[in-house]
């Protein structure tokens, strides 16, 4: 039985005067999942998430958590939604655990209540050693946990991070990525912007690609590598290098009408790549082919294209549209695209 | 002169609209008060009266306006700097600490230099009334001037490399301005015509003010002492401290503009309740609050944005304040104890009218440091965002905000009480006068929280919101003392009544039948004014949280 998705924005849009933020967005994340939501600089990533939480206030469309409306019902969106901004908001003279007590009685938590979700919540994010240090004087890594914990603080269904893992060092990054991970197991939902698509790859069940506050993919990592790269990349790993002359002009013939087919070779290599839009059954019959006419192959092999590629891919298209056309154009063009 | 720290700080200073107000403000008021008194009739006033009278208003209005505006720029010059990270690319490249400093004080006095050059009109027009002299009077108005920008513009700089905040910059530079400008004045009249150490030091603690040389300049030399004591004018004293003290800052500032600036070691966070029994016992005695002990949970009853101004504050934590109540308690009683006991001759309502001015000064200068920053502080740091997430209301938050100061201003209003009593308890007659002055005292301190509140939450940074809280503060309690100064000329009497009634001060003078104040009826009608001001700027303050919290 499919159950209904907990957070979710229906044609979600945000126009300053002239300029628009956010152009009919619609998205929608299950229970448990975590949704990567990138795109570049002023891409409308960050006026999404504070229209969800209820900081701003849409221009047309909607936006729901947990069937509570963002706009409507701002205070029980406050209770179902832990937010992470970018900025830490730290307060001086402050230590960690007057900071997170502080936070718990915003929520309305009683006294004990407080002192027992403090040390779970720095327990889960591994940072109960910090409880007595000043919050000022933690470093960025440090801050991040912090901040976690307090979104955590007052258990709250659906997660919101902006960018959790910008400055963070390697190892702290790991930390970070194992700790959405098992916030997600506890059945957290999570939103997370990032501009590290490699652990955001790692760790997301969906993606959302926004350019320009325009949607242009969303879906499955899966999904999103089929909308957008709809040419694979292949390469024939050859035996014999004097083989490849000869390989690349029976690859060509097999190809025959696609166009874009860009087929090169590497003689030093002994490598033929080319691109393709074809079926797995019409690749083998290329690679009976080159076998049937005495090319020995030793690998015949898909170059796999990560959320990088994607995203290069999703925002390079948009660079192209919004250079040759007007932004009404622009706009046009792609409303018309797959989302 | 190839520094390029110069241009780059002038047009920093210049693009700001901070620098553009300023301009305005100091320009529109000369004008002013020129106008006011430029002759209407044809007849010619031979005898300078006029011209003395717009003399003397203008020159403490640049004074003013030298004290308060000039060190607005300096004092966060370095820290912001500092904080922005690029006082290290400064000091990374081949410009030494030296050149960077030069950079720095050039800047800031050709800015100050610009607002000295705005009153120039206003001069000539006061020059051309005639009765005023060009060299002994006018030049050296502006000499004591010059010399006064570059103390304070070095002595705003030092303190800019010793803060760790914008805020606390103009904070402790105003502190800091205050205490050498005007505080520094005090200890002279109370120890004036005494032979001995304390007040020789006194004597050159008002020598090293420009107040002094400014009251003799305009003629009010007299004021505040004590018959047959005449003295010469400390002016070459002035000069000479002037130019020691501002060459000790800009030595001061060089020395530590190096890396030793960065070198600063993260808080390990000690706290007292590890410490060895000792140890805790000390702290406990020494700071009465101690803020390194380990806090309990916020209690229920309490508002929790309250308890969190309270523990996060640098300036005006609990502690400070206790000792500074209890000092100025001290000085109270020792003033009331002096005046009823015949120690010294200035009569109990002498005394009463110096503890409400201390009082108010108090209240005055520690109020914009806590309320100035109640919402900027909170935007600058992004806690705003993080508060408006919670389920409180904006009202809870501010309640929670404005009760943090109350209860602090409350408490600085007690340092006075003892004195007061001591007052009650030897002259039982005067109760209902000291009843009616804790009521302009309490007006004055809700009043200053409020216009300091909603002036201080127009503004997303601190340090402007702290300056433009002073500023204001200071325009609205020196203003009306200014043109009292100026009592029956150039002003007259219901002038002075109208701009008294601006504030609590001049009611709760008036009570206490302060000198030159006595003719004045100002309360309850001062109450009047203040309570609807307070009211007002309660309003624009609830308007402007409102602004900020509404998702738009």
């Amino acid at each position: 039985m499919a159950t209904a998705p907990v957070v979710e924005t229906k044609a979600l849009t945000k126009r300053y005067g002239e300029f628009t933020a956010l152009e009919a967005l619609s998205i929608s994340v299950d229970a448990g999942q975590i949704l990567g939501f990138i795109g570049p600089n002023g891409a409308g990533k960050t006026t999404t998430i504070r229209i969800l939480v209820g900081l701003l206030r849409p221009t047309e469309g909607s936006a729901t958590i947990a069937g509570a409306d963002c706009v409507r019902q701002a205070r029980q969106i406050k209770r179902l939604v832990g937010y992470m901004p970018d900025i830490f908001g730290s307060y001086d003279n402050m230590r960690v655990t007057e900071y997170l007590d502080f936070f718990g009685a915003a929520y309305g938590m009683g006294r004990r209540q407080r002192v027992q979700r403090i040390a779970e919540v720095l327990e889960t994010t591994g940072a109960a050693y910090m409880k007595d240090l000043f919050v000022e004087s933690l470093s960025h890594g440090m801050k991040q946990r912090i901040g976690i914990a307090r979104t955590l603080l007052h258990d709250p269904q659906v997660l919101i991070l902006d960018e959790p893992a910008n400055g963070l060092d390697p190892q702290a990054r790991i930390d970070m990525r194992g700790l959405l991970l098992q916030l997600a197991s506890m059945g957290k939902t999570l939103i997370v912007t990032s501009h590290i698509l490699p652990e955001l790859s790692r760790i997301c069940d969906t993606v959302a690609i926004i350019t320009h506050g325009k949607l242009r993919a969303f879906g499955t990592q899966a999904e999103i590598m089929r909308q957008i790269t709809q040419r694979r990349t292949f390469e024939v790993q050859l035996v014999e290098r004097e083989q490849l002359k000869s390989a690349q002009s029976l690859v060509a013939a097999a190809l025959g009408s696609e166009a874009d087919a860009n087929i090169s070779g590497s003689e030093t290599e002994g490598l033929v790549r080319f691109d393709s839009n074809l079926s797995d059954r019409e690749l083998a019959g290329i690679l009976a082919g080159l076998l049937d006419k005495g090319v020995s192959v030793s690998q015949f092999r898909e170059i796999p294209t990560d959320l990088e590629d994607a995203f290069l891919s999703v925002t390079s298209r948009d660079n192209d549209t919004s250079s040759n056309a007007s932004p009404t154009e622009a706009g046009t063009a792609s409303a018309q695209e797959p989302a | 002169m190839n520094n390029p720290v110069i241009q780059r700080e002038c047009f920093g200073i210049l693009r700001t609209r901070k620098a553009l107000a300023m301009l305005i403000v100091m320009s529109v008021a000369f004008s002013l008060i020129v106008l006011l008194r430029w002759p209407t009739d044809g007849r010619v006033d031979l005898s300078g009266m006029r011209s003395q009278q717009v003399f003397r208003v203008f020159a403490y209005t640049l004074l003013a306006g030298v004290l308060f505006v000039v060190p607005a720029f300096p004092a966060v010059s370095i820290i912001q700097e500092k904080n922005n990270g690029t006082l290290a690319l400064l000091l990374n490249s081949p410009l030494t600490g030296a050149t960077i400093f030069a950079g720095k004080l050039i800047a800031s006095l050709l800015f100050a230099l610009l607002l000295l050059l705005t009153s120039l009109p206003a001069a000539a027009a006061c020059y051309a009334m005639g009765g005023i002299d060009l060299h002994s009077q006018l030049g050296l108005l502006y000499v004591v001037l010059l010399t006064c920008v570059v103390q304070y513009t070095t002595l705003a700089l030092l303190v800019s490399t010793y803060v760790q905040s914008t805020d606390a910059a103009v904070r402790m530079t105003y502190a800091a301005v205050f205490a050498f400008g005007i505080l520094g004045t005090g200890p002279y009249y109370l120890l004036q015509g005494q032979a001995g150490t304390l007040p020789l030091v006194a004597w050159w603690l008002q020598a090293a003010s420009p107040l002094t040389i400014i009251m003799d300049l305009v003629g009010h030399g007299d004021v505040g002492s004590l018959a047959l004591l005449t003295e010469d004018s400390t002016l070459a004293e002035y000069l000479l401290l002037s130019a020691v003290s501002s060459l000790a800052f800009i030595m001061l500032t060089v020395s530590r503009l190096n890396h030793r600036l960065f070198d600063r070691a993260r808080s390990k966070g000690t706290i007292t309740d590890d410490r060895q029994i000792l140890a805790r016992g000390f702290r406990r005695l020494f700071f009465l609050v101690d803020p390194q002990r380990r806090k309990s949970g916020i209690p229920f009853y309490a508002n929790p944005v309250m308890v969190k101004e309270f523990r996060t504050r640098k300036f005006g934590r609990i502690h400070w304040l206790l000792r500074l109540v209890a000092g100025c308690a001290v000085l109270s009683l020792l003033l009331t104890l002096a005046a009823t006991t015949g120690v010294v001759d200035w009569g109990v309502r002498t005394i009463g009218g110096f503890m409400v001015l201390l009082q108010i000064v108090l209240v005055v200068l520690i109020t914009p440091s806590l309320a100035a920053g109640l919402i900027s502080a909170e935007r600058e740091s992004g806690g705003w965002d993080l508060l408006r997430m919670t389920p409180m209301s904006p009202l809870r938050i501010v309640r929670g905000k404005l009760l943090s100061v109350v209860w602090t201003v409350g408490l600085i209003l007690l340092a006075t009480v003892p004195g007061y009593v001591v007052m009650i308890y030897i002259q039982p007659a005067m109760w209902l006068q000291v009843y009616r002055v804790m009521i302009c005292l309490a007006l004055a301190a809700v009043y200053t929280v409020c216009i300091a509140a909603a002036v201080g939450s127009l503004f997303q940074r601190t340090a402007t919101a702290t300056t433009t809280c002073y500023i204001a503060l200071i325009v609205l309690f020196l203003g009306p003392l200014l043109i009292w100064m100026g009592r029956d000329a150039p002003f007259s009497h219901d002038t002075v009544e109208a701009a008294l009634s601006i504030n609590p001060t001049g009611a709760a003078l008036s009570i206490i039948q302060a000198p030159g104040f006595e003719i004045y009826e100002l309360a309850p009608g001062a109450w009047w004014v203040s309570g609807i001001i307070s009211l007002v700027a309660l309003a624009g303050l609830g308007c402007q949280v409102w602004r900020i919290s509404r998702p738009v």
